[in-house]
Parts: structure tokens; C-alpha cells; sequence
């Protein structure tokens, strides 16, 4: 009996997962646990190993093809075994599935003009485009065009027939806003619900193709938007189009910290800037809980724990892996945590859990001379903390220009979880702590 | 503003490029001959009266000559008008048209130009099998050469002036059928195209198609008589609930695709009707551009109606059938829209 290779289901957020690469060919033979192939997903790439001993037959996908979670791209069979059809004919449960019922199943779907049974499912582009859309099952449409095909017709009837998804209100706002039809959609969430992603990806579909590229703007080079890049991209501009993003920025004296950090540096301790606002954050927030919130659904999470997300550049993008209870932990260990999860995101090795479940994040361009910016939001998350470079300005102190080493901070925050002034009061509390670190011991 | 027939509006178009651009003459047979026709189909009536024989040139019963001349004469810096009375002659002139003046500018790494336009009458009227075709295909096959097909006065008069300006040789065909000529010339069968002109200048660009109907169910593509059997078509399928969406490409080359992808790409069905044989014609080729460029918005196979391949018949019963109509028109949009069956 052929046992199925299906792709793992990563966590509930994930549904799609780009295939990397097959460590082993068509016809050859693979062991039960054996690196079998390799998926990105999440950030994240890892290996899945072979779900029993055998051959592997009937590879479905290649290198670089998106493959939903739970779907079928290969079978292991016993060596010789004889196989029915390839993995299309294959059933959820585990075995293959009879080639009659198969051949069944199609004939049943087949057309209204009644030329007997066909062997195989005619539908036009347009229908089908819309059907895989729409993950709709072909057998299960009526064929109403020409010649007994199916057209896009049937599809709407068959999508507007099937009871309405269920939907989160701020994805059904949305798509009111945007003048989409969430009942049409697929949902993503538990069990179908549609959410905020699924009309953002809908909303993206219906922009017009771009216009056909002209010599005087040739692209030097065509990047295919997936992985790393698919996801950063989508949360972008999701945040971007979901949230009422404000910035605030001050200007907070880090003298006092920079003369501490060297302090530490000289007694043997060293510790970066950035796990000193990490360690200040930490602290910040637990005096301000709205502020270490999220929106999920028509309800405000705030959060009793504090989980950091620190953003990251890599080869492959933009990655932020969390520092769970940054405000329990020493600022030694929020350094060596930090230093580990940074590694293991530039290496591509990091876990799922180790990406997700921040509740607020910490994004610093101080190092490449960036004064003050505005970060985007990641959602669904209610702020972000901007830093940029620690550099000595003149300032006025009791009269006198004195050379201090200043620091401009950046907090976006989204209006709909939380208010201009307690947020503002939060970031009163960050520059407070930058510039007199003492009050951290109080 | 006046309403005007094509005879009319085309014969203002070259009467205001005459008066406006001295290099501007007309050449061709029977076009300024005291007492003639003014042309087969009347366009060029009274205007030698206006600018005399030398620019209302009248030539012996020869196509390729008259052609030559053409030719010639553009290419040594006057701009001519050349009409044969039946497009069927050109045939006589194709070494003139797609040998030399497609292909000269090209040859000559663009030192050359040939500012000619060819007037030719196409379509079925009751004259037999050499005086009938529809030959538009044929030179939208030559690179080199601008193919335009005015079905309106208003695009008629401000097509020919566009191609007048134009430093290309550019194909003008005309329909029998919407001339609107009367008197002696006038047409069996005629269909008036005839609708209002502005007196002050204006030029259609060529390249710019229309949307004759909005539609959302069936995009119908027809030119020249077959865009009004579209028309009618449309007319017809609305009270039984069928949206047409009819486009006039009007210019044939260069053409005016994105308009035609576009509308596809709502509808997603597609019928090209034209007056031309099926095989190898103009229909074949927007099919392909769809079926190429806008496959998956396709929700039926595309359906094209066109004269059957065989020479078009004398016999006015047989011309009939010959001749897309209406009926056929509704045939095919009932068969993309799955409620009729495969012709």
C-alpha cells in the first residue's frame, strides 16, 4: 500500500509553503525519516522527512512551486508496487484511491448535452481561473457552456450556493470598503474564516496588471515575489492599508547610556545598544500595558507577557524573531538570547515558534546613520519602536552649548488601539529611561 | 454641423487637404471626367470643377499604371489620393503597393517616404464575383503599409485626412454599402452610415478603435458593414437579455488590440464578424491576438463569422447568404454564451 507524502501544516497562519528542493529523485528508493524534501515557510526553511520506506513516485511538485499545507506531492510506494493514476487520483485519507471511482466521479461531472460519458473535465481558462481561486472541487459543477463545458457561470452559482464563510468584522469592513465580496473569498483562518489577509490578497488581485514594460524602463532583473519576500511584502502592506498608523519621535539624551554601556563594556560586561532599549522596552511596558496589545478580531488583546520581536535584516529579508519575557530578564541574557536568535535568522535555521508571537517589536537603523523614521506596524501588533543613531549634537544645557550624545526615537503605534496621549506618555517613559538608566534599578 | 453621407464626408476630407497642402492631388479612373461619376461611387464628384484636371488626374483603364504614378509621385514629394473603382483591382497594382511603397522607407533606412493613400471600395453589392471581395487581409499581411476602414461619415472624412498627413502609404477601405452614393451610383441594399460631420477641422488618429456598444456579456468585433450586422445583432440579442459589447476597430493596422484585450477581458467571450472568406482572414488573426494574450479570461472557445471560402456568388438570394447577417451573428453569440449549438 503507497503511503502519501503530504506537505506539513506549519501552524495555523500558514497555508501555502514554497517547495525548495527534492533531496531525492523520481524512482529512488528513501527511508522512513530520511530528509525527503525542503520547504520555506514562515521565514523559515526546514526539512520534512520521508513518511515511511519505499520508492518515491508521482512527484507532483517541483523546486520553487507554492504547494498548500496538507496537499499530496508524492507517493512512497513498495518497489514494483503498481500505481493508480497519478496524485490527483490520490485521497486525503492516506491510500489511493480506486481508479474507477476516479474514472466515476469525472464521468458524473460530465456534461449537460448528454454525448455520453467523457473521460475528461472541460472547462473554459476563465472558469477554471476562477475555481482555483476559489479552491472549488471541478467535479462538483454544473457545465453550462458551450458544448457542455463548464463556464464562469457555474462557478459563481456553485460559490453563491455554498453558505457564506465565516468572516471577522474587520475583515468584512474591509472588504466593504473596498467593495469586495467577502462570501466569494477563501478563507485562511480556523475553519474557512476570512480575515483581514484573505481580503488584502483579494484587494491585491484586483489591481490592473501592470502595463507592458518599456524598453526605456527595462527591469535588470525579475524577482519572483515568494517566500521571505511574499511575506514581508503582504504584511506591509497589509499593516500599511489595515492600520491607523501615527509617529511620534523624540529626541532623548543617551548620554547617560552611552557612559553606562561603557562602564559595563570596561567591568567585563558587553552588551549592545540595542539590548539596552530591549531591556528599557522591557521595563517601559509593563507600566503601559495598552500599548503591548493587539487587535485580533473586534477585540483588544493586552497582553500580560511581553514578548519583543527584534527586526532583523538577512540574506533572504526582513525576519524578526521574539525575545519571549523581555521584561524578567537580565540585560546579560536579553544580549546572549538576542545574539542567538540573530544568528539562527541569518542562517535561515529559525523555528516557527521562534517568529511569531511578539507583541511588540523593536527596529533599529541606528548603525547605518538613520536619525528618525516610520516603521510600519506588524500586525497584528499595536507598536513598534524606532532607533536611530546615538550621535554627539550641541545642545543647550542651563545656557551653555554643550556637546551631548543624542538620540532620536520613533514610536508608530495604531490610533485604533490605543490613543494619541497614552501613547505619547509611553514614549515620555522610553526617553525617560534613555536618559536616566538609574531609574531602571528603582 | 451637417448630416453627411461617406460619399460626402470623404469628398470634403480631400477638398479640405487640396485647399490646405498644394502637394495634395487625386488620381484615378473616371474620377473628374465632365459628365462621369465623379468616381465609381461619386466621392470625387465636382471637385475638378474646384482644382482642375491637373490635380484630379484621370488615368486609362490601368491599375498598375495609375498605382505606379502613385507611388512615384509620393516618393518625389506630392501626397496622392489613388482610388481603383473596385478594390478587386488591386490585385493588379500589388507589386506597386507591397513591393515598393510597403517596403521602400524600410529599404532606404528611412531617407525615403511615401506619403500615398489608396482608396479601394470593398464589399458584396450584386456586381459579381470580381467586383465583391473584401481584401482587407491581404495588405494587413504587408509590413510597411497602414490599413484603415472607416463604417462612419465622421470617421470616414477624419481617417482619409490623417492619412493624407501621414509619411506612410496608407490603405483606405471603403463600403460599398455605406457610401450613401446617389443618382446613377447609388446601391441596392444600401445601408445610410450616414451621421453628422463638424464643419471646423478635426482628425480621427489612425491606430484608435471605438467602442460602438457597451456591453458586458459578448465582445462582437465588426468592421466596415459587418460592424453594423453587429450592431443590429446586438440590438436584437438585448430583448432576450444578452449584453454585446461591439467594437469598431476602424484602423485595421496598426490595431488598436489593447481595446479589443480589454474588452475580452470583462466579457470573456469573443465573436470577429467580417465580410471576408474565413481562411487566412483578418477575423483568424484577432482571434489568435486574444487567444494569446487574454486566454485566461476566456470563458468560451472564440467564434468568428465570415463569408464561407468560396467566390462571392452573383445571385442575389446566394449573396445573401454569402454576406454575413444579423441571424448568423446571433447564432454564434447564442453558441459562446452556451445557449446555442456549434454552427
Amino acid at each position: 500500500m503507497a503511503t502519501q507524502v503530504l506537505v506539513p501544516p506549519l501552524g495555523t497562519t500558514v497555508d501555502t509553503v514554497t517547495l525548495v528542493k527534492w533531496h531525492k529523485a523520481d524512482g529512488e528508493p528513501v527511508a522512513q525519516g530520511e530528509p525527503l524534501f525542503a520547504i520555506e515557510t514562515d521565514k523559515a526553511t526546514m526539512d520534512v522527512e520521508a513518511p515511511a520506506s519505499g520508492v518515491l513516485r508521482q512527484v507532483t511538485a517541483g523546486p520553487g512551486d507554492a504547494v498548500k499545507a496538507l496537499s499530496p506531492i508524492a507517493v512512497i510506494a513498495a518497489p514494483g508496487e503498481q500505481l493508480a493514476g497519478p496524485a490527483p487520483g490520490v485521497t486525503a485519507g492516506g491510500a489511493v484511491a480506486e481508479p474507477a471511482a476516479t474514472a466515476a466521479a469525472l464521468t458524473a461531472a460530465g456534461r449537460a448535452g448528454g454525448d455520453g460519458p467523457r473521460s475528461r473535465i472541460f472547462i473554459s481558462p476563465r472558469a477554471r481561473r476562477l475555481a482555483d481561486a476559489h479552491a472549488v472541487p471541478l467535479v462538483a459543477l454544473a457545465a453550462s457552456g458551450p458544448e457542455g463545458a463548464i463556464a464562469e457561470r457555474d462557478v459563481r452559482a456553485y460559490l453563491e450556493a455554498r453558505p457564506a464563510p465565516p468572516v471577522t468584522p474587520v475583515a468584512r469592513r474591509m472588504a466593504e470598503q473596498a467593495g469586495i465580496d467577502w462570501r466569494q473569498l477563501a478563507g485562511s483562518g480556523p475553519g474557512g474564516r476570512v480575515g483581514q489577509e484573505d481580503v488584502s490578497r483579494a484587494v491585491e488581485a484586483l489591481r490592473p496588471a501592470p502595463a507592458v514594460v518599456s524598453a526605456v524602463n527595462e527591469a535588470v532583473q525579475t524577482i519572483p515575489l515568494r517566500g521571505v519576500r511574499a511575506i514581508v511584502a503582504g504584511r506591509m502592506a497589509e499593516s500599511t492599508a489595515a492600520t491607523a498608523r501615527v509617529t511620534l519621535t523624540a529626541e532623548a539624551d543617551a548620554s547617560a547610556l552611552v557612559a553606562l554601556r561603557q562602564q559595563l563594556t570596561q567591568d567585563g560586561v558587553t552588551v549592545s545598544y540595542n539590548d539596552m532599549f530591549l531591556y528599557i522596552l522591557g521595563r517601559a511596558l509593563r507600566d503601559h500595558p495598552n500599548v503591548n496589545a493587539s487587535l485580533e478580531g473586534d477585540a483588544i488583546q493586552v497582553w500580560r507577557r511581553i514578548h519583543i520581536g527584534v527586526a532583523v535584516d538577512t540574506e533572504r529579508g526582513l525576519l524578526v524573531p521574539v525575545v519571549r519575557d523581555a521584561d524578567t530578564k537580565g540585560l546579560l541574557q536579553l544580549a546572549k538570547e538576542t545574539q542567538a536568535l540573530v544568528e539562527r535568522a541569518r542562517a535561515g535555521q529559525s523555528s516557527p515558534a521562534e517568529l511569531s508571537g511578539g507583541t511588540f517589536t523593536l527596529t533599529n537603523l541606528g548603525m547605518y546613520g538613520i536619525d528618525a523614521f516610520t516603521p510600519v506596524i506588524n500586525l497584528p501588533e499595536c507598536a513598534i519602536l524606532g532607533v536611530g543613531r546615538i550621535k554627539q549634537r550641541p545642545v543647550i544645557v542651563a545656557d551653555k552649548v554643550v556637546g551631548r550624545h543624542m538620540v532620536w526615537l520613533s514610536l508608530s503605534f495604531d490610533h485604533r488601539l490605543v490613543d494619541g496621549a497614552p501613547a505619547a506618555r509611553f514614549l515620555q517613559r522610553v526617553v525617560q529611561l534613555t536618559e536616566r538608566p538609574h531609574l531602571l534599578l528603582a | 454641423m451637417a448630416i453627411k453621407t461617406i460619399a460626402e464626408a470623404l469628398r470634403d476630407a480631400i477638398r479640405e487637404e487640396m485647399r490646405r497642402d498644394p502637394r495634395v492631388f487625386c488620381i484615378g479612373e473616371d474620377i473628374g471626367i465632365p459628365g462621369g461619376f465623379g468616381g465609381a461611387f461619386t466621392v470625387t464628384l465636382g471637385l475638378s470643377d474646384e482644382f482642375g484636371h491637373e490635380r484630379i488626374l484621370d488615368t486609362p483603364i490601368s491599375e498598375l499604371g495609375l498605382a505606379g504614378v502613385a507611388v512615384g509621385a509620393a516618393i518625389g514629394g506630392l501626397r496622392p489620393i489613388a482610388d481603383v473603382q473596385y478594390g478587386d483591382f488591386l490585385f493588379c497594382c500589388m507589386d506597386q503597393l507591397a513591393d515598393q511603397a510597403a517596403k521602400m522607407t524600410y529599404m532606404s533606412g528611412g531617407t525615403v517616404k511615401v506619403p500615398m493613400v489608396m482608396r479601394a471600395p470593398v464589399g458584396s453589392t450584386r456586381r459579381g464575383a470580381q467586383h465583391a471581395q473584401s481584401l482587407e487581409a491581404f495588405f494587413t499581411h504587408v509590413p510597411g503599409l497602414k490599413v484603415v476602414a472607416p463604417a462612419t461619415a465622421y470617421d470616414a472624412k477624419g481617417l482619409l485626412k490623417s492619412a493624407v498627413r501621414d509619411d506612410n502609404p496608407v490603405l483606405m477601405f471603403e463600403h460599398k454599402v455605406l457610401y450613401g452614393s446617389k443618382g446613377p451610383r447609388a446601391v441596392e441594399g444600401a445601408i445610410s452610415a450616414a451621421g453628422e460631420v463638424p464643419d471646423e477641422e478635426y482628425l480621427v488618429p489612425i491606430g484608435k478603435g471605438i467602442i460602438r456598444r457597451e456591453g458586458r456579456d459578448v465582445t462582437v468585433v465588426g468592421k466596415l458593414l459587418t460592424m453594423y450586422r453587429a450592431l443590429g445583432a446586438a440590438e436584437r440579442l438585448a430583448k432576450e437579455g444578452i449584453d454585446c459589447e461591439v467594437i469598431d476597430p476602424r484602423t485595421l493596422v496598426p490595431l488598436d488590440k489593447e481595446l479589443i484585450l480589454e474588452s475580452v477581458r470583462k466579457t470573456g467571450r469573443l465573436v470577429v464578424v467580417e465580410e471576408d472568406n474565413l481562411t487566412g482572414g483578418w477575423a483568424g488573426d484577432i482571434a489568435a491576438i486574444v487567444a494569446e494574450e487574454a486566454f485566461y479570461y476566456l470563458d468560451a472557445p472564440i467564434k468568428r463569422v465570415s463569408a464561407p471560402d468560396t467566390p462571392a456568388p452573383f445571385a442575389p438570394v446566394m449573396e445573401q447568404f454569402y454576406v454575413p447577417s444579423e441571424e448568423r451573428v446571433i447564432e454564434a453569440v447564442k453558441y459562446v454564451m452556451g445557449v446555442g449549438s456549434r454552427e
